[in-house]
């Protein structure tokens, strides 16, 4: 029985031990800012004689701004995308996408008001010289109030679609702006 | 009288022979003990004499011998014991010197020790439990443990992909599933439905299952049930052997190889060693590449130990390496995305067939180290100790932006120790106890340069559990078993929350204590949890007349929630999901009650086990709501509770029609519900059975058996479908994304031909081909998580040859 006793003495000595050992560990975690955070988006919209638009989308934030085009008009629309997590380092993630033009598409939709868009001269290409549609033309035709469905599609599977299910990929960006086209 | 004649010889010899025939450089001495191998007590009474000399020495009742006035040389020692086996020793003799011996008690009267210690223990005699066998083990070689207990009734398989398995018994899986080997808890990141256990099925020779939580010894929380591997337990003699498996497989255009060597001395020293490899490639449904489904696993593992009988220490480590592809096409940036491939016939990727394996993947290591010494004392009682350290590595890839789909957004490291020891007795031949205790610590660290917030936080753990468990087995015929175990757990973390989500869910007012350092949109918290765990269980198990035998168990099980549960934060890729874990979640209680009941006679075999279950407190996924992303809108998760009750039952019968042919069936339904919402609970294994007919040949040349397998539909789920807006023909319209509807029943069949080579019983050489999904059947199962995107994989031929030597 006196060797059972010693024996539950080492054990004990070996919790206490194995237990004074990792109290050592006090550093707190570091924090990790996100890198591949898109937060925000923006369309530039430029036309001939008419006001600038800057529409900002983020996340987090209530996005009521409209975009207002004039039927049958061109307009350039310039998409932009932000990392402002931080906002004492605000990271430009366009140029990233432009970088991996190849993997990277900007697909439009539009519900309720037709609206067609081409790649703009400014535009970025891909290896294959397939426009990305940074930089892109609009041209509205029928007047009304509706959505533009804005998307960033990641390896697409196919860079000539007409549908967002026809590219493929997967989706880093979805957002919805109101839109109003005027006569 | 024998003896005291031999003494008065030696000593005659001692005085008369030796001043005579050696000169003065000849005054050197040779002396030590002779000790037994086994208990290291003196031998009293045994010969130590130099071959081709009259010296010789007889020891004393403290084991020393002595032999004087020897000269320099090479001697050849003989030392002898009439009730142990002799020992030669060759010796360089140059001065005086000593030297110990151990010699080793004639086998027989340790053999009854030796038996009861090689059988291999039923883990508790009232919870009846399935068991494969080493022929089994090799069938299964190159698959997984998870494939491999998928045979049992009841025992179900929760899947991402094909290469990615864990097991679900009774409906249950993940922390609620213990899977031990070597003695010890297998301490991996248990917690993610898509996690296999970091394990090589390869490395032993025994698998039991134990559904319920009947195995207090290792653990109180296992209220699903619990997986033990062990090897073969190696004994003094001499011996060497081994095997090795080489397998091909069409599916996947891949193939493994594993080997393994056993060597043990008569003086109790044993050596095992044991590698495996596997390697495959895309696998295929019977229409099209799974791409990215390859895999590369790399294991080794040695041991070495000594048994002495009465005592021994073992030293063991194993290395677990794996890299397992997921499905291209399951990796979805939202909510339309998710909705596109449901509505796809097709994976929306298929490239083609490759080995090479990209992201999104999983890359494991998983490494073991552990030492254990046994002492069995004078009383029969025996002491048990064991030292483990295991190291845990875990990365996923998922595919990102830039050049970081090689870094891993999941980074984790989680290294655990535990120290146990167990003591068991006998109190009269009745009645088996045993005592034990267990600590444990555990540290997860998240590797912080993933530039992706952590999943799962850095965290450590205590544990300090204890247990007393009894057995009384009056005779063959009855036995009742019953136990109680105690845990304590101390849980602390360290964890970033984003500072309005801890205001959101109210954490801020409930757990001011817990929050260290506010930095703007994050915060820094330090969440703790105290845990005291009981659990009891109690049965008997009872044969009625001579072929009926019932058994009967109540288990009390508390679990409590693990690290996932509590803090998991983070986006699951292949659902389209958020994942968020609850801070304000307590144990969980289950009261389990299992009975089986079968029958055996000498044409038949067939048994039932009904079980049912009470959870209080049960810890479940569910939808909660929707959060706006920069994706769109995406279904939040979160772990909630409710009381759950799970019944069921398991059947199997066997039949043998002749020596020839042989008939199995098994059978198990479970009956899952969430009590507080009165839903059905998700991921439950609908009613499934497999048949199998085997033919053996009449000199057991060769066998041939047809399996088939039944899945039927799952009835029973909850509706968690949810809606999205998708532009069509510029208008908005309304889908339902069904993630709930469960794939329709299917059958698989499968054909395996075994041919044993070489003589009749004993065969050496075993040859099988194996044929899995004969009628290339295009199926989803909805345990696979990859159901929402393809099929289960088609044809697979296997060609296995099993070595032995």
């Amino acid at each position: 029985m006196k060797k059972l006793i010693n024996l539950n003495y080492s054990f004990t000595f070996l919790l206490v031990a194995l237990f004074l050992v990792s109290c050592s560990k006090d550093s707190t975690p570091e924090v990790i800012e996100e890198q591949e955070l898109i937060t925000t988006v923006t369309l530039e919209i430029t036309a001939a004689n008419q006001p600038t638009q800057s529409i900002r989308w983020k996340v987090d934030e209530t996005n009521n701004n409209t975009v207002s085009l004039k039927a049958n008009t061109d307009y350039e629309v310039s998409i932009g995308f932000l990392d402002e997590s931080d906002p004492g380092d605000v990271e430009d993630i366009t140029e990233e996408v432009r970088e991996e033009a190849d993997e990277h598409q900007v697909f439009y939709e539009f519900s309720n008001v037709s609206v067609s868009y081409s790649s703009s001269d400014t535009d970025t290409l891909d290896g294959d010289g397939n426009p990305v549609f940074i930089k892109s033309i609009w041209n509205a035709s029928t007047t009304g109030s509706g959505i533009i469905r804005a998307y960033l599609i990641h390896e697409p599977t196919t860079k000539n679609s007409s549908t967002r299910a026809g590219f493929g990929g997967e989706t880093d960006v979805e957002i919805d702006i109101p839109i109003t086209v005027i006569e | 009288m024998r003896h005291h004649f031999l003494q008065f010889f030696i000593l005659l010899l001692l005085i008369v022979g030796s001043p005579q025939l050696y000169s003065q450089f000849c005054d050197f001495t040779l002396k030590g003990n002779v000790f037994d191998l086994h208990d290291n007590t003196p031998i009293f009474s045994a010969l130590v004499t130099i071959e081709g000399t009259t010296f010789l020495s007889q020891t004393d009742e403290l084991g020393n011998y002595k032999i004087q006035g020897l000269c320099p040389g090479i001697y050849t020692l003989l030392i002898k014991h009439p009730k142990c086996k002799s020992l030669k020793r060759k010796i360089n003799f140059r001065s005086n010197k000593e030297i110990n011996f151990e010699l080793e008690h004639h086998i027989n009267e340790l053999e009854e020790i030796i038996i009861s210690d090689s059988k291999l223990e039923v883990i508790n005699s009232s919870v009846k439990e399935s068991r494969l066998n080493t022929d089994q083990i090799t069938q299964f070689s190159s698959r997984s443990l998870t494939d491999a207990i998928n045979t049992f009734s009841g025992v179900s398989v929760l899947k991402t992909g094909s290469a990615i398995a864990k097991p679900l018994i009774h409906g249950m899986f993940g922390s609620r599933v213990g899977i031990v080997a070597n003695g010890i808890r297998l301490r991996d990141q248990e917690w993610g439905s898509d996690h296999s256990p970091n394990i090589d099925l390869n490395a032993f020779e025994n698998v039991q299952v134990v559904k319920g939580s009947a195995a207090l010894k290792y653990g109180g929380d296992t209220a699903g049930g619990i997986i033990v591997l062990s090897p073969y337990k190696l004994f003094l003699k001499d011996s060497l052997f081994g095997q090795t498996v080489l397998n091909g497989a069409t599916n996947g255009r891949g193939g493994g190889i594993t080997s393994k060597i056993m060597k043990s001395t008569s003086n109790g020293y044993y050596f095992k060693g044991q590698l495996s490899a596997k390697r495959f490639g895309d696998l295929s449904t019977p229409e099209y590449v799974l791409s990215n489904t390859g895999m590369k696993e790399f294991n080794f593992s040695f041991k070495i130990g000594r048994s002495k009988v009465l005592r021994g220490w073992e030293f063991n480590y194993s290395r677990y390496q794996n890299e397992a592809g997921i499905l291209r096409a399951a990796h979805i940036g939202n909510v339309q995305d998710l909705f596109n491939a449901l509505q796809s016939e097709f994976p929306l990727r298929i490239n083609p067939f490759t080995y090479g394996v990209e992201s999104p993947k999983q890359q494991g290591v998983h490494q073991n180290i552990q030492f254990s010494y046994f002492k069995i004392l004078k009383n029969k009682a025996k002491w048990e100790w064991n030292y483990n350290y295991q190291v845990n590595q875990r990365k996923e890839f998922d595919v990102r932006r830039g050049l970081r789909s090689e870094i891993p957004a999941i980074d984790l490291k989680l290294q655990t120790q535990s120290l146990t020891g167990n003591y068991s007795w006998k109190k009269t031949f009745d009645w088996n106890f045993d005592w034990g205790i267990n600590g444990l610590l555990e540290d997860n660290f998240s590797n912080p340069n993933t530039g992706i917030k952590r999943l799962i936080p850095d965290y450590l753990k205590y544990e300090l559990g204890s247990y007393f468990l009894g057995t009384y087995k009056p005779n063959n015929n009855f036995s009742w078993d019953w136990g109680v175990r105690l845990d304590a757990i101390y849980l602390e973390a360290q964890k970033y929350y984003k500072t309005s989500d801890w205001i959101d869910r109210g954490y801020d007012r409930q757990y001011p204590e817990f929050e260290m350092k506010n930095l703007g949109t994050q915060i820094l918290t330090n969440p703790q949890a105290r845990f005291f765990n009981f659990a009891a269980h109690t049965g008997f198990s009872s044969r009625i007349g001579p072929s009926i035998e019932t058994s009967m168990s109540y288990v009390l099980s508390q679990r409590a929630p693990n690290a996932s549960e509590l803090f998991s934060d983070g986006l699951h890729h292949s659902l389209a999901s958020i994942e968020y874990g609850n801070l304000r979640l307590q144990k969980e209680t289950t009261h389990k009650i299992l009975t089986s009941i079968s029958k055996s006679a000498m044409a038949y075999r067939f048994s039932i086990e009904p079980y049912v279950s009470y959870t209080d407190n049960y810890i479940y996924i569910a939808p909660v709501g929707l959060e706006q992303t920069i994706r769109g809108a995406f279904p939040v998760w979160q772990y909630e509770v409710t009381d759950a009750l799970l019944w069921g039952i398991d059947a199997n019968l066997d039949f043998k029609f002749s020596d020839q042919f042989n008939l199995d069936i098994n059978a198990s339904y479970i009956h899952a519900e969430d009590l507080k919402n009165n839903l059905p609970l998700i991921n439950i294994p609908p009613l499934n059975s497999s048949q199998s007919i085997k033919y053996t040949s009449p000199k057991k040349r060769y066998d041939i058996e047809l399996v088939n397998h039944f899945v039927a539909k799952q009835n029973r789920f909850s509706d968690f479908n949810f809606t999205v807006n998708i532009l069509q023909d510029g208008a908005i319209v309304k889908q339902i994304v069904d993630v709930s509807t469960p794939p329709e029943a299917y059958h698989n069949l499968d054909v395996l031909f075994s041919m044993y080579l070489g003589k009749v019983n004993q065969s050496k050489t075993i040859l099988r081909f194996m044929f899995y999904n004969i009628t290339q059947t295009n199926y989803r199962d909805y345990l696979n998580r990859m159901r929402f995107y393809a099929n289960e994989i088609g044809f697979n031929a296997q060609v296995q040859l099993v070595l032995k030597y």
